[in-house]
């Protein structure tokens, strides 16, 4: 019996605190009361704070050789991990992670490495939303042959596997970072362009865009500003979940040798460079794999969050 | 009685000519192949003029090949025992029209013959029961590949193959220390080099902007690249520092001057003098793939980028090429920038090194050739003996020293792991085509796996180490290589004699020799499979790309080759 009253009471708390409260708000709350969303947000702000930071935070520079360090370090390449506070002898530089197979810090290298994936996932995702959005809102919107044409060219786009599609398009436009963005940025399109779509359907009908058209509003202002304001929610869902598979499908090309060339630090091409020393050197493998791992969780278990937040019909659900 | 007996053994004879019959059917069907009666044959250039080594091929009887040449080859047995001149029957030569089939299954004389290609998986060889030498220890051998050093490993140490080829550096010390596992190592009869192109055959390609066309440039690179520390940070023990291209334990290799030494000032100032001291961008192109003389490319590659930016401020952005796509680039001259490249010895004479690269049948890897070079290793290609060869190998030497087509960086020390506990001779092979015949473990089924596939088994037409050692399991040369070493000895031929200036060379082919079709080797097979290479107009001269380099670089250019 109280297990049924209990949410009735929470709906009712936040019923009758809308007059004082935005949307945002209560969103907020209602993500901060999920521990898995709030586990995400942390390892996500880490994240930032280490992309953010890394000049400050990296002993060395990402691509520097020992043997170019000033002066060189007596250390030889894929060396384990040494940490004098774990009692590592102090005769020997100290590298937390160790060095790699061409003698770098590795430690600076996975720092520097989340600032690039931050990066891949959030330019990736930005430029699929605009581009998703403004080709959904016009298909959605005017209908048609319009319609038809752009969510026929997304149906195509969508029959390929979106991995498969990205090496494809890598393969025609060259290996390396920009052309790896592109790829993944193109074949992320349709998934919000339908989002975006969707919600356009089914908002255009409605009263308040019917007021506006019948006051004189032209398409832009009806389209941009009545909209796809309201059509906001599920692209913020969808985009957080998209920016884990970008930076997932990034780290899959440049392991592949198709993104990041070298000497980038890039997780994915860190883990693809050391793949034949998983059993001579496993911390080389090791590192780039988990921070590939909690930096897609974090987006992941953020876009749950949001997700049921954002969702109206969860939210009785604590 | 005496009547039964008669009908008796004539029932005998009858049932083994019969049991006969059935044993003699070929393990290699190709039908649609008949095989012809020997005919005499002679293919002849006009006169030497073309700027080939060959004057003619002539089958002189059936058991008897006459080889004219155009200059003197003391090295011509050395040459002529190598995979790509290997014979197949001339009438299936003709029947696939020098490519086709020709690519998948060779015909050849070997232990083995080939069985089963799966492409990606496997390539699958069965014991030739008629071969004409002692027969194979295995009834299967079993070729796999992997790019991947890790995995080849594991696959070892788990028995599912018996032996692999070169381990990764970094796991030498593990399996020397697996008392399951025996570990080879090959001497460093290669070279890896740091290779420029002069002059890019690229459409459109502005030459006269390029740095690398610039001699000063090339030299300012040579002085600004600590090849010492590539070699003392990223080789595996038994490595050294390459001095000369060509490794000091073949004759007249490490002859003339020493190569350039480190020294990053005086790099960065003739660099300032050749008209880039801020240095400038170019390209690295290489292939993931591991050989010998490269263990580790990424590594390299990324220390070579590392080492040019810091002492010469030059950017080198990285393009890894398909093994396939990456080697014709580089033959066809296409490479722009640098490239990281290397070769082990077919055969241990210099004519195989600075006669093959630079020599002037060589191929446009390193754009626009050097006379001084080509007429120095002309000269000396000539000569019989080592100590008459010697000042022109100086020359050569010193003037590549000069013009720097290439950089070399080091004679990579590598091996083979086997199984402990094989029978027969597992070896490594300086040379490494690793005969498979004289090896068992003693199930019937021998598996190697090795870095990559064989791109085809048409080795005329090959230059991968993993085309040419599948194919030497399957085909042979007149001559060939002592097992495990390098040494020439008879193959096909049983005995060869040259006339006193090395111009004229007869081989005795071996008698009752068997294809594996069942047709019997004769002196126009070996005149067959020698002129579809020499012979650019002969209409089988066709191959997997039709560049046949192993010809071009060893005995010059092709008869009635197509005007430049």
């Amino acid at each position: 019996m109280t297990a049924q009253t209990t949410p009735i009471q929470k709906l009712d708390s936040e019923a009758l605190s809308l007059d004082s409260v935005s949307l945002w708000q209560i969103t907020r709350r209602r993500l901060f009361r999920r521990k898995s969303s709030v586990v995400g947000m942390v390892i996500l702000a880490i994240l930032i704070f280490i992309a953010l930071t890394a000049q400050w935070l990296a002993p060395y520079s990402p691509t520097l050789s020992m043997l170019d360090a000033k002066p060189p370090e007596n250390i030889g390449k894929r060396s384990a991990p040494c940490i004098y506070l774990l009692g590592c002898s102090q005769d020997q530089p100290q590298h937390i992670m160790g060095t790699d197979g061409n003698i770098r810090d590795e430690f600076s290298r996975m720092l520097y490495g989340a600032r690039l994936s931050l990066m891949i996932g959030l330019s990736t995702v930005s430029f699929a939303i605009f581009v998703g959005t403004v080709l959904g809102a016009l298909g959605g919107y005017f209908g048609g042959w319009i319609d038809n044409v752009i969510m026929r060219v997304m149906d195509v786009l969508l029959a390929f596997p979106s991995l498969l599609l990205a090496i494809a398009i890598v393969t025609v436009l060259g290996p390396g970072l920009i052309n790896a963005l592109l790829a993944i940025g193109i074949v992320s399109i349709p998934a919000y362009a339908r989002v975006v779509r969707g919600s356009v359907l089914s908002v255009r009908e409605m009263d308040y865009v019917s007021a506006t058209r019948a006051l004189g509003g032209n398409t832009y202002e009806i389209l941009f500003k009545r909209i796809l304001p309201n059509a906001l929610t599920p692209l913020i869902v969808q985009g957080t979940l998209g920016i884990a598979t970008a930076i997932l499908d990034a780290a899959a090309l440049s392991f592949l040798g198709l993104g990041a060339q070298p000497p980038t630090p890039e997780w994915g091409s860190m883990l693809g460079a050391e793949r034949n020393q998983v059993f001579t050197a496993p911390h080389l493998v090791f590192y780039p794999g988990l921070a590939i791992m909690l930096t897609v969780l974090a987006f992941n278990l953020l876009g749950d969050g949001l997700r049921d937040a954002l969702d109206p019909r969860l939210a009785h659900v604590s | 009685m005496k009547r039964n007996l008669s009908v008796l053994l004539s029932l005998v004879v009858l049932a083994g000519l019969m049991l006969t019959a059935c044993g003699a059917k070929p393990v290699v069907q190709t039908e649609g192949v008949k095989e012809t009666a020997f005919k005499a044959v002679k293919v002849e250039a006009p006169n030497c003029d073309y700027g080939g080594e060959f004057k003619s091929i002539e089958a002189v009887d059936e058991l008897t090949v006459k080889v004219t040449l155009c200059v003197p080859d003391p090295a011509f047995p050395s040459k002529i025992a190598f995979t790509s001149f290997a014979i197949q029957p001339a009438d299936y030569l003709t029947f696939t029209g020098g490519n086709g089939a020709l690519l998948e299954k060779p015909i050849g004389t070997g232990p083995y013959y080939v069985s089963n290609w799966v492409r990606g998986d496997q390539l699958v060889f069965k014991a030739f029961p008629d071969y004409w030498g002692e027969k194979a220890m295995s009834d299967t051998l079993v070729f796999k590949w992997s790019t991947e050093s890790a995995q080849r490993l594991v696959e070892l140490q788990s028995g599912t193959v018996d032996g692999i080829d070169n381990p990764g550096p970094d796991d030498f010390a593990k399996i020397e220390g697996d008392s399951a596992l025996q570990l080879m190592p090959r001497p460093a009869l290669n070279i890896m080099y740091l290779g420029f192109n002069n002059n890019p055959q690229v459409d459109g390609f502005d030459n006269a902007a390029n740095p690398l066309a610039n001699e000063k440039v090339r030299q300012a690179i040579a002085m600004g690249l600590d090849r010492q520390r590539i070699v003392d940070n990223f080789y595996p023990a038994g490595s050294e520092v390459a001095d000369y291209f060509t490794p000091c334990a073949i004759p007249n290799g490490c002859v003339g001057d020493k190569w350039y030494g480190f020294d990053a000032a005086a790099a960065k100032a003739l660099l300032a003098e050749a008209g880039y001291p801020d240095g400038f961008e170019t390209v690295l192109n290489y292939r993931d793939v591991v050989r010998g003389y490269l263990p580790d490319p990424n590594v390299v590659a990324q220390d070579i980028q590392a080492q040019l930016k810091e002492n010469l401020n030059i950017t080198v952005n990285i393009e890894v090429m398909e093994s396939g796509a990456f080697l014709d680039a580089a033959d066809s001259g296409q490479l722009k920038g640098l490239h990281m490249l290397g070769w082990g010895a077919d055969y241990p004479d210099q004519t195989n090194f600075l006669g093959y690269h630079f020599g002037a049948g060589a191929s446009k890897q390193f754009g626009d050739k050097f006379t001084d070079i080509t007429e120095a290793l002309d000269k000396g290609a000539q000569l019989a003996s080592d100590a008459e060869r010697e000042p022109f190998y100086t020359t050569a030497n010193n003037a590549v020293r000069a013009h720097v087509p290439m950089i070399p960086i080091a004679h990579g020390g590598s091996g083979v792991a086997y199984k402990a506990g094989l029978q027969g001779n597992p070896h490594s092979s300086p040379l490494g085509n690793e005969t498979f015949s004289v090896m068992g473990n003693g199930t019937g089924t021998f598996v190697w796996m090795q870095n990559a596939e064989p791109i085809s088994l048409y080795c005329a037409d090959e230059t991968d180490g993993e085309s040419l050692r599948a194919c030497e399991q399957v085909t042979q040369s007149l001559l060939g290589y002592q097992t495990g070493g390098t040494a020439v000895e008879p193959v096909l031929a049983e005995s060869y004699s040259a006339n006193a200036d090395l111009t004229e060379w007869t081989f005795k082919l071996r008698k009752g020799v068997k294809f594996h079709n069942g047709f019997t080797l004769d002196a126009a097979d070996v005149v067959a499979s020698l002129s579809v290479q020499w012979d650019a107009a002969n209409p089988l001269h066709t191959g997997n790309t039709g560049a046949f380099s192993y010809w071009s670089g060893l005995f010059g250019t092709f008869l009635n080759a197509p005007a430049q």
